[in-house]
């Protein structure tokens, strides 16, 4: 398995937020997490990212294990609801952040950004600040920053939260288009049923800190918890689902 | 609106016109009718030039070491300035009037002042003589010493709420996510957001060093004088011809540090519309 949780447990103060949480992942795959508010979505990601320690439990990515790896080494990349563009570069250099760091020649910079940049259709926005973009775009120079670095894994904490309806459907479908395109392993947290069915190759189920994970998506479907039985029964009330 | 301009721009306007009235003689005491004198003898002198470089020093070396220490401050602890004693010990430094903190660092740097004697009960020099002469230099060391004492707990305060409310926090963590040393992170990110946000406050409280009048009159040294004192010594002066030159240099501060802060914050305001 290439991503591998084992045993993962975290306590804020009397609150355990996640217990003895276990999952594997596949290279290559999106896995969409369905959780409420408080589920410990959020800390589980951020220790997969190497921003907050385990208690107990390890992640091991490829063979290796990483507790002891710190972030900016782990090459995990970990994208918040919002863009958090960094407010004092242009969209280029929020793109081209991750190959600065990494020191590589200002072409290759250029051309990888440039081509970055293209491909997320904002070739003509290259050098505009994060406040003369829309929120789609300024989502999608954060995916540009994210992927130009070509991370192990993506981490993504309900990234389209903030978006209209119109904008959050064509992120979903650049997200995928990208993720494909670059061969990512992904962790897609959401609290919408719809975009975790509708991103997730895998299904996963967080509720009070524990994570089910599904063999088929339609054990998820079937599983009473995740609330698909009850929206397909809102839909056919209404005459309009089957 | 009215109410605004009439309590700020419109004595500010009438102060600059009376200014150049005094200054040009055609009024004040003893004027003597239109003549531009004075202003060439202010203009073609070098003490006013000296005096406004001085100035320019002072301010500049004043913000920049307390700017330095600010910034390290908080970029290596910001949450101990957010909570806990540090949270409110920080403030109490504001309490102090400039005259207090100017006679403070007087009583440290003198010659015959703590520090001195501290380094000789030490028996690192053998007297007064010894010690370097860091109040009433040339050089403005206790003047830039009392203005960093001042500033550096107000900078601190000021980073410290805008790296809360610039989230600088979360954009620390997702630069490292992306590869970034705190180091990294520090210098890309978190400063260049601190410095950009707090440009204004920073180049207002440039100005406010370069016209501070206690603390240079407590510590500077007869020559060369920052602005503030040079131009109330030419006003008290018993030869009043010299009070023409005093009006001469208000002008001309006022000019300067308007041009200045015009031209520094289109600048950034260009910078941020830049497309």
């Amino acid at each position: 398995m290439y991503l591998k949780i084992n045993h993962i447990s975290k306590t804020f103060g009397k609150e355990q937020v996640l217990q003895d949480l276990s999952f594997t992942l596949e290279a290559h795959r999106m896995l969409s997490i369905l959780g409420r508010s408080g589920s410990g979505k959020t800390t589980l990601l951020k220790i997969i990212a190497g921003l907050e320690m385990p208690d107990s439990g390890t992640v091991e990515l490829n063979g290796k294990t990483m507790n002891e790896v710190p972030a900016h080494l782990r090459n995990i990349v970990y994208l918040y609801q919002e863009p958090l563009l960094f407010p004092h570069l242009n969209a280029f250099e929020n793109v081209a952040f991750g190959l600065r760091l990494r020191k590589l020649p200002e072409t290759d910079i250029h051309q990888k950004t440039t081509e970055m940049l293209e491909s997320l259709e904002l070739g003509d926005q290259s050098k505009k600040m994060p406040g003369q973009l829309s929120g789609g775009q300024r989502q999608r120079v954060a995916f540009g920053r994210a992927l130009i670095v070509e991370p192990q894994v993506l981490l993504l904490d309900e990234p389209f939260g903030a978006l209209d309806t119109e904008t959050r459907s064509a992120m979903q479908q650049l997200l995928k288009r990208m993720v494909a395109t670059f061969k990512i392993t992904t962790l897609f947290v959401t609290h919408d049923l719809k975009e975790a069915l509708l991103m997730g190759d895998e299904m996963a189920l967080m509720q009070g800190g524990i994570l089910k994970k599904y063999e088929t998506k339609a054990a998820f479907v079937q599983d009473a918890r995740t609330g698909v039985g009850e929206e397909v029964a809102f839909w056919a009330a209404l005459g309009i689902g089957n | 609106m009215a109410l605004f301009l009439g309590l700020t721009a419109l004595p500010l306007a009438f102060g600059i016109g009376y200014s150049l009235l005094h200054s040009t003689g055609l009024a004040g005491i003893g004027s003597e009718g239109f003549t531009l004198r004075h202003w060439g003898s202010v203009l073609t002198g070098s003490e006013f030039w000296r005096s406004l470089g001085f100035s320019c020093w002072v301010a500049a070396c004043s913000i920049g070491l307390a700017l330095g220490l600010a910034l390290a401050a908080v970029v290596r602890g910001p949450e101990r300035w957010q909570r806990g004693i540090l949270s409110w010990l920080i403030y109490l430094p504001l309490t102090l009037p400039a005259m207090v903190v100017a006679f403070l660092v007087f009583q440290t740097l003198s010659g015959a002042g703590f520090a001195s004697r501290l380094v000789y009960r030490l028996g690192l020099t053998g007297g007064i003589e010894d010690f370097p002469n860091w109040v009433n230099d040339p050089w403005g060391v206790g003047i830039i010493a009392a203005h960093v004492l001042m500033a550096t707990p107000f900078f601190i305060i000021l980073f410290s709420n805008l790296y809360q409310n610039e989230r600088l926090g979360e954009y620390a963590q997702l630069a490292a996510t992306l590869g970034a040393t705190a180091r990294q992170s520090a210098r890309r990110v978190v400063v260049p957001v601190l410095l950009r946000q707090a440009f204004p406050t920073l180049v207002l409280y440039f100005i406010f060093v370069m016209g501070s009048y206690e603390i240079p009159l407590l510590l500077g040294s007869q020559s060369p004088q920052m602005v503030s004192v040079l131009t109330i010594r030419k006003l008290q002066r018993f030869d009043l011809a010299d009070m023409p030159q005093a009006y001469v240099i208000g002008v001309l501060y006022t000019v300067f540090v308007v041009g200045a802060v015009v031209f520094l914050l289109r600048k950034k305001s260009g910078e941020r519309s830049l497309v």
